[in-house]
């Protein structure tokens, strides 16, 4: 699994903003790593990392989604969603 | 004894300086911001005035600002960040970052405690509250519009809205935003306070922090004035234009904006500004080697209990604010080598300050307007003043008035920038509500 992630472009573009967002080194950040337990991000932390995946894929996330995306996987399945929802439109 | 206050550090952002060497060979050679206002303005309403003196371009990135910073903070709250970062450099007090993912500073040698922060500010995060009050009220109708199959694009011209309601809305709109902002990112603990008093604010940020060092609250303090008026709709401008305060004669750009010259029409609205003083207690500047620019004599306030919106034109509590400041300061108005105005260009505003100036100072000392370079900054107005009347005392020369042609008193004005004796001066402020704030500054003397 984490070989396909890691091979998919949008996978490595939403690693390097959260290494931007939270400043952690990218070999820390997996598919299975937790936002906040394991990657140490503190409720304003969050809402900045939101936002910043927001303007980078252009694409709102709502605050019920907000509550279900608790790592990089889901973060980065959620976006691969829209994206292919909206192609798919 | 008491205790003596002197300027260490100044750090500035204007329409004609992203920093404070910028700014002042710009003022030096006259070179001020004027350009039209943006055009998707007119589409919201037809102007009285047409022009403004927006920012220059900033790499906020190159001096620290990063981009999780600028989704967060309010406009003004980074223009106070460069500017104190800026004053601090320049009084050579160096910061040492303690925290990465919050871009964090602690500044070596000085005592959070002991230090204090004084912001002025005319109109707090406005331009965030118009960012984001637009979508509230505009998104809800660009879903009707795309339901009923009709593409917002053809409505972009008016309906324009920001990508999101930013989460940090509230933070970024509160007056309070600058001063807090900067303790967070200097980790200063000491009293913070946000002075709220439309353009006399930046003058009396300065002037309380000085009396709070005075007073033995603080041993050092941040003090200053930042602001920010663009907003997407231009709806902050119209506010002004609507009052009929700002410049109307727009034919040539460069000469609307006129202090104290007959043909005047009016002030130049501002994109906004910030200056940050770094203001400490006398022998701790001493015991730190600090470069001492410039001493804080006195501090002085009144109000004119007259007219929110209109200058009183007795002059009464302005002269009584000038008297108390001369007073504390245990200066003559004969002492006064050079006096930075308040200077607008509006009729009223400097008919009455020249005419006032004469009768208390005669026509000795010079006179110069910053505004007639910056345009009105509001509440960043006085600060920035202040700092162009701290270096003209330190390097012993200021700037001319711009487009001062046919004066409207035959005060000393600085008819072209360059060397001048300046040993004591005084710069003051006038604001809409009716507050007169004014300083006297002197060259240091140990």
């Amino acid at each position: 699994m984490e070989t396909v992630y890691q091979q998919d472009p949008l996978y490595a573009k939403a690693v390097a903003i959260i290494c931007e967002v939270l400043k952690v080194k990218p070999e820390l950040v997996k598919p299975e790593s937790n936002i906040k337990n394991d990657l140490g991000a503190d409720s304003l932390d969050t809402v900045s990392l939101l936002m910043s995946l927001e303007d980078a894929f252009k694409e709102p996330i709502s605050d019920e989604t907000a509550l279900t995306l608790e790592t990089v996987g889901d973060v980065v399945a959620f976006i691969s969603s829209r994206k292919t929802h909206v192609t798919a439109v | 004894m008491k205790r003596r206050v002197v300027i260490t550090g100044i750090g500035i952002v204007a329409p004609n300086g992203a920093t404070a060497t910028e700014f002042w060979e710009n003022c030096l050679a006259l070179q001020s911001s004027v350009q039209h206002i943006p055009q998707n303005w007119l589409n919201y309403w037809q102007p009285q005035s047409r022009l403004w003196a927006p920012l220059p371009s900033i790499d906020f990135d190159a001096r620290g600002i990063n981009r999780i910073e600028r989704m967060q903070l309010d406009k003004s709250a980074i223009l106070a960040i460069l500017s104190a970062q800026e004053a601090l450099k320049n009084a050579n007090l160096h910061s040492k970052l303690i925290d990465e993912k919050k871009n964090l500073f602690f500044i070596n040698g000085f005592s959070g405690d002991r230090t204090a922060i004084f912001m002025g500010t005319g109109i707090g995060g406005i331009s965030s509250f118009a960012g984001n009050e637009g979508y509230h009220i505009l998104s809800p109708l660009l879903n009707k519009l795309q339901k009923i199959a009709v593409s917002p694009d053809e409505f972009s011209d008016v309906v324009r809205a920001p990508s999101r309601f930013n989460p940090f809305a509230v933070s970024m709109t509160m007056p309070n935003t600058c001063s807090a902002t900067l303790g967070i990112r200097f980790s200063i603990t000491g009293p913070n306070r946000t002075v709220c008093n439309a353009c006399a604010s930046g003058t009396m940020a300065i002037g309380q922090a000085f009396e709070a060092i005075v007073a033995g609250m603080a041993d050092a303090a941040l003090a200053g004035g930042a602001e920010y008026l663009a907003d997407e709709y231009g709806g902050v401008f119209r506010g002004f234009d609507v009052a009929k305060t700002l410049v109307k004669q727009c034919d040539d750009p460069q000469t609307a904006n006129r202090p104290f010259d007959r043909k005047r029409s009016g002030f130049l609205f501002a994109e906004g500004g910030s200056a940050v003083l770094v203001l400490e207690e006398l022998s701790q500047a001493q015991n730190r080697g600090a470069p001492i620019i410039a001493e804080v004599l006195s501090h002085a306030e009144t109000f004119d209990a007259h007219s929110v919106m209109s200058i009183d034109a007795s002059a009464r509590q302005i002269r009584r604010m000038i008297s108390k400041a001369l007073e504390e300061a245990n200066v003559l108005p004969g002492e006064i080598d050079y006096i930075n105005t308040h200077g607008t260009s509006t009729e009223q505003n400097d008919e009455i300050e020249a005419f006032t100036i004469e009768s208390i100072f005669g026509t000795r000392p010079l006179i110069n307007a910053t505004k007639a370079l910056t345009g009105h900054t509001i509440g960043a107005a006085g600060a920035i003043e202040t700092a162009v009347t701290a270096m003209s005392i330190a390097r012993k020369t200021t700037h001319a008035c711009k487009n001062l042609d046919e004066p409207i008193r035959p005060l000393n004005f600085v008819t072209k920038s360059g060397p001048f004796e300046i040993k004591t001066a005084f710069t003051q402020s006038f604001a809409f509500g009716g507050h007169n704030a004014g300083l006297v500054l002197r060259e240091f003397c140990s």
